[in-house]
């Protein structure tokens, strides 16, 4: 630009001024000799030659410095207003009639073109001055920008700068992590030369440093113990596993020397062999039946020796039963699908037979029993064999005689060892036929079973005592009079014991009385033959069971069915005692307790006419001479002759009760039906003139009570 | 239990009955016959054990009650009983011959002209006791088995005596001589063969002056008289109605299957009851007698 403008005004000079060749200088350097590098050749030739020569320079730039603007602004002004008169002058005159070329009109022509040059000077500083002004503002910007960007550079500096102190201020070293131990410990254990506490008192850099190094000094230790102990523990390790070996290989040998030492233990009756095996299958026993057999044995040892306990059944059932559920759970899952598969294929089973296995699920039985063996001196044997009832947590028994004796030819004694009620009421009102346990009336709502009943030939019967004895103890309906034991099949024990061996003692005499009483023989034993005189003529016609239901019908047992003394657990007999035209029926209601309650006769005479307990009192005087006085009629312990005895007074009355009725029934004269044998002192006593039924031993005569 | 004796007290409100355990038991009829009686007024205020064999004979006296029992004789007090104590005022026992058996005491009446007690029982005598010093004045013997029953003439002071041997006999009390001895079961219109000739019962009736009442009961042990009317227990579980005829005017269903005992109770107005035991252990209560009201429970 300064090139061009510097040939403009090259140009212009010489046009217009058309004398002297003058140059123009470039801008702004008019005062120094300097030459801007920019001029062309031609110029510095000239101003070369100008130089030399005094040249009078005309620097337009300088002389604009000098003139003021607003001095040039009037100028332009007075100028355009002098140009206007002029063009307004030539117009007049032309207008009129001035010809062309004339000397005014020139005249004004000329002064008019120098007013042009004036113009176009003005025109020419105010451009000169404008580029000026743009000169001047562009540096003071360029200067601003570079100051602009200064700040910019150093405001992004700063900003770096702050990031990096914070950065470096959130810094958190690992050391950090690590736990130290507190400053006072550490003061107090670590070394000198590590601790260094001259330095590190006021300096907490160092102080973390030394710290650090204690640390790491105090792991290294411990990383060294660790590994010596990682080392003895492996030594120790394969020390055990050897040991381990040599014990595993003792097993075997140890086996061999018990086998071995069998006969021996036969021999000296020790069966240590037998109890350890019969140990470790009651491992596997369910709670109550282990308890009733450590009890059962424990009771053998020490009081019983004719008891003996065994488990029989399937142990690895057992095993299996006890086995931890999470197995059985992942099979359970498997089957499972199985099970939906298969059924999807067939029909789903009836809910009949779906109900019908979740009764037997609920009644199955745990595959151990418990057989207990009661020997009696005779040399009978009565098996009783425990089950335990898994899901309703009931034991049962089953019982099983083995008698030493032949049993067969009594037929009426058919039901003395029948294993359904050979145990029936042991203890009173122990009847076997409901389940004891109150919390099973809802399992069974749930399946539908209505009474256990129905289940107890299957199962056995769930009698109380045998709860007692495997320390079961349920609450009852009706509120207990004393509270519960602690050791409650241990004080069962011995009593029950007791009451069953009496129990098939006393089934089994019954057994072999009811055979000598079919053959129409009453034993009396020798040392019962003092209660009763030497010739009893009535002799036992016939000796027959009965049923419950033939028994209530009965009219001469009303009383007794009403006095509530019948059940249907008893066992009624019909003993026909005969003499002459004389028939004497008695009705007996035989407790399954016997003997330890009297059974219960009932009479009913036949002879002129019939007369019961009810309408005659001497027939009663009968009855309650054979029913109460048991004290004598029972005989030596355990008293199993009691019915025996009773029958053979009922006899011995009867012979007292004929023989001494009065004649008169029919007014037949004529000798006695039953001539008088039996000495009496007096044949009737009291208002109701009772006969004399009691026999007086060893006078041998008949008296009253 | 049979229960074989009843006795009223004197002021009428209690009934002692006697069973065949030896026991008595006190009834209060006030309790029984009032209108809120529960069945615990129908059981004994009193039950106690008062001789070892059966009781078959109780007898009141103005302030006591007598009780015979195997030979023995005791005498307890109304007054004493009423407040539940059993000591026996006295017991005191007749002499017996013989001693293998002891006889029982099968009837006692009270002789109040000389105070004495009289009776009967099984060793075929009949002994007479002064209430006041206890001791055992007179025996009368005659019959020749055991004495069912007494009864007494005041009037003519004549005892009676029915036995087994089927014999009733007239003794004098003064005399204590047998006056009379009436055989019944010889006389064909009274011979009841096919029961038997003993005599169980007997009783008078002072207004007839000659004319004795004899009864042998068929079966049957008691009966009592009533303004003519017999009322007649015995085997069969009813009181019987009759007249003196003889004809048979109702039977009374009872409880017991036969029966032992009849009582009335005159001795009170407001308690004016039958009572009648037997073979079984209730005691029917008659308030009207036509049926039987309730039963005492012994």
């Amino acid at each position: 630009m300064s090139s061009d403008t510097l040939k403009k005004r090259k140009a212009k000079v010489i046009r217009s001024d058309g004398g002297t060749p003058e140059t123009k200088r470039g801008r702004g350097e008019g005062d120094q000799g300097r030459f801007p590098a920019g001029v062309s050749n031609v110029d510095q030739k000239k101003l070369l030659s100008v130089k030399n020569k005094e040249v009078r320079v005309y620097n337009e730039e300088v002389e604009l410095e000098g003139r003021d603007p607003e001095q040039d602004y009037v100028l332009y002004k007075s100028t355009c207003d002098s140009l206007a008169k002029l063009m307004a002058e030539i117009q007049e005159l032309k207008a009129n009639g001035a010809k062309e070329g004339s000397e005014e009109v020139e005249e004004k022509l000329r002064q008019g073109c120098v007013h042009f040059i004036t113009l176009k000077k003005l025109n020419r500083l105010a451009h000169m001055r404008l580029k000026k002004g743009r000169d001047q503002t562009h540096e003071a910007k360029q200067k601003v920008d570079v100051l602009h960007l200064q700040l910019q550079n150093l405001l992004y500096e700063v900003m770096h700068l702050q990031k990096e102190i914070g950065k470096c201020l959130e810094f958190k070293s690992q050391h950090e992590e690590i736990e130290l131990v507190s400053v006072d410990d550490f003061l107090r254990d670590a070394p000198a030369e590590i601790s260094r506490p001259h330095l590190t008192k006021d300096d907490p850099h160092q102080l973390t440093l030394a710290r650090l190094d204690w640390e790491l000094e105090q792991r290294k230790r411990l990383a060294e113990q660790y590994k010596s102990s990682l080392c003895s523990k492996e030594k120790i390790l394969k020390g055990i596993e050897l040991k381990k070996e040599y014990l595993g290989s003792l097993q075997p040998g140890l086996h061999a020397i018990m086998q071995a030492s069998l006969p021996v233990q036969e021999y000296l009756s020790m069966p240590f062999e037998r109890v350890q095996k019969q140990a470790e299958v009651a491992r596997h026993l369910p709670p109550p039946l282990y308890v009733l057999f450590v009890q059962a044995n424990a009771y053998g040892q020490a009081c019983d020796k004719n008891l003996s306990v065994s488990i029989s059944g399937d142990v690895d059932e057992a095993k299996a039963l006890s086995r931890p559920p999470e197995d059985s759970q992942d099979d359970e899952s498997d089957s499972d699908a199985e099970e939906e598969q298969q059924n999807t294929k067939r029909r789903r089973a009836t809910v009949g037979v779906q109900l019908d296995d979740k009764r037997k699920e609920m009644l199955k039985r745990h595959p151990l029993s418990l057989c207990i063996d009661l020997k009696c001196k005779d040399g009978s044997v009565l098996h009783l064999f425990f089950y335990y009832l898994m899901n309703l947590n009931i034991l049962t028994v089953k019982t099983k005689v083995s008698a030493s004796a032949d049993l067969s030819g009594a037929v009426s004694a058919g039901e003395l060892l029948n294993s359904e009620s050979l145990l029936n009421c042991l203890y009173a009102s122990d009847h076997g036929q409901e389940t004891p346990n109150p919390a099973n009336r809802y399992q069974f709502d749930k399946v539908g079973i209505i009474t256990f009943a129905d289940y107890v030939s299957q199962l056995g019967h769930p009698y109380n005592w045998v709860q007692c004895l495997g320390g079961l103890q349920f609450s009852s309906d009706r509120p207990q009079a004393e509270g519960a034991c602690s050791s409650l099949s241990a004080s069962h024990m011995e009593a029950t014991m007791k009451l069953l061996r009496g129990r098939l003692q006393s089934r089994l005499a019954l057994h072999k009385q009811f055979g000598s009483l079919e053959h129409s023989i009453v034993p009396v034993s020798s040392e019962c033959q003092h209660l009763f005189p030497a010739k009893v003529v009535s002799r036992l016609a016939r000796w027959t069971m009965m049923s419950h239901q033939d028994f209530l019908e009965l009219h001469f047992v009303q009383h007794v069915a009403k006095a509530g003394l019948v059940k249907e657990t008893d066992l009624f007999f019909m003993a026909i005692v005969e003499r002459g035209t004389a028939r004497l029926q008695a009705a007996v209601v035989l407790n399954p307790r016997y003997p330890e309650i009297t059974p219960l006769f009932s009479l009913s005479l036949l002879w002129k006419g019939e007369r019961s307990g009810r309408s005659d009192d001497n027939l009663r005087a009968m009855e309650s001479e054979v029913n109460v006085f048991r004290s004598e009629l029972q005989g030596p312990r355990p008293g199993l002759q009691l019915l025996t005895n009773q029958i053979q007074r009922l006899c011995v009355c009867l012979d007292v009760y004929l023989e001494t009725e009065s004649q008169v029934c029919d007014g037949s004269e004529g000798p006695r039906e039953f001539p008088r044998e039996k000495m009496c002192l007096r044949t009737a006593r009291g208002p109701n003139r009772l006969k004399p039924f009691k026999y007086n031993h060893p006078q041998g005569f008949f008296s009253h009570r | 239990m049979s229960v074989f004796s009843q006795s009223f007290s004197p002021c009428g409100r209690f009934l002692a009955a006697g069973n065949n355990y030896g026991e008595i038991a006190i009834f209060s009829l006030s309790a029984a016959l009032s209108p809120d009686a529960t069945d615990l007024s129908q059981k004994p205020i009193l039950t106690f054990t008062a001789h070892e064999g059966p009781v078959f004979a109780l007898l009141s006296t103005d302030t006591h009650l007598l009780s015979a029992g195997n030979g023995e004789i005791s005498a307890w007090s109304w007054v004493e009983l009423t407040k539940r104590s059993t000591k026996a005022v006295w017991t005191r026992r007749p002499n017996y011959k013989s001693s293998l058996e002891i006889p029982e005491i099968n009837a006692m009446i009270i002789n109040p002209k000389d105070n004495s007690l009289i009776v009967g029982g099984g060793d075929n005598n009949i002994h007479i006791m002064d209430m006041e010093t206890g001791t055992f004045k007179s025996v009368l013997q005659g019959h020749t088995d055991y004495i069912h029953c007494l009864a007494l003439k005041e009037r003519e002071g004549e005892i009676l005596s029915g036995g087994e041997d089927g014999a009733v006999r007239i003794w004098d009390s003064r005399t204590r001589q047998a006056v009379h001895c009436i055989e019944v079961f010889k006389y064909e219109e009274c011979a009841r063969p096919q029961f038997g000739k003993w005599i169980s019962c007997l009783a008078t009736d002072s207004d007839w002056m000659r004319k004795l009442l004899v009864f042998l009961s068929w079966g049957g042990p008691d009966e009592s008289q009533f303004h003519h009317n017999i009322f007649a227990v015995g085997e069969g579980p009813h009181v019987s109605h009759c007249l003196l005829g003889g004809s048979v005017k109702a039977q009374i269903p009872c409880t017991s299957p036969s029966l032992n005992t009849l009582a009335l109770n005159l001795s009170s107005t407001e308690h004016r009851v039958m009572t009648a035991a037997g073979s079984s252990d209730k005691i029917d209560v008659f308030t009207n007698f036509s049926y039987r009201a309730f039963s005492l429970s012994f």
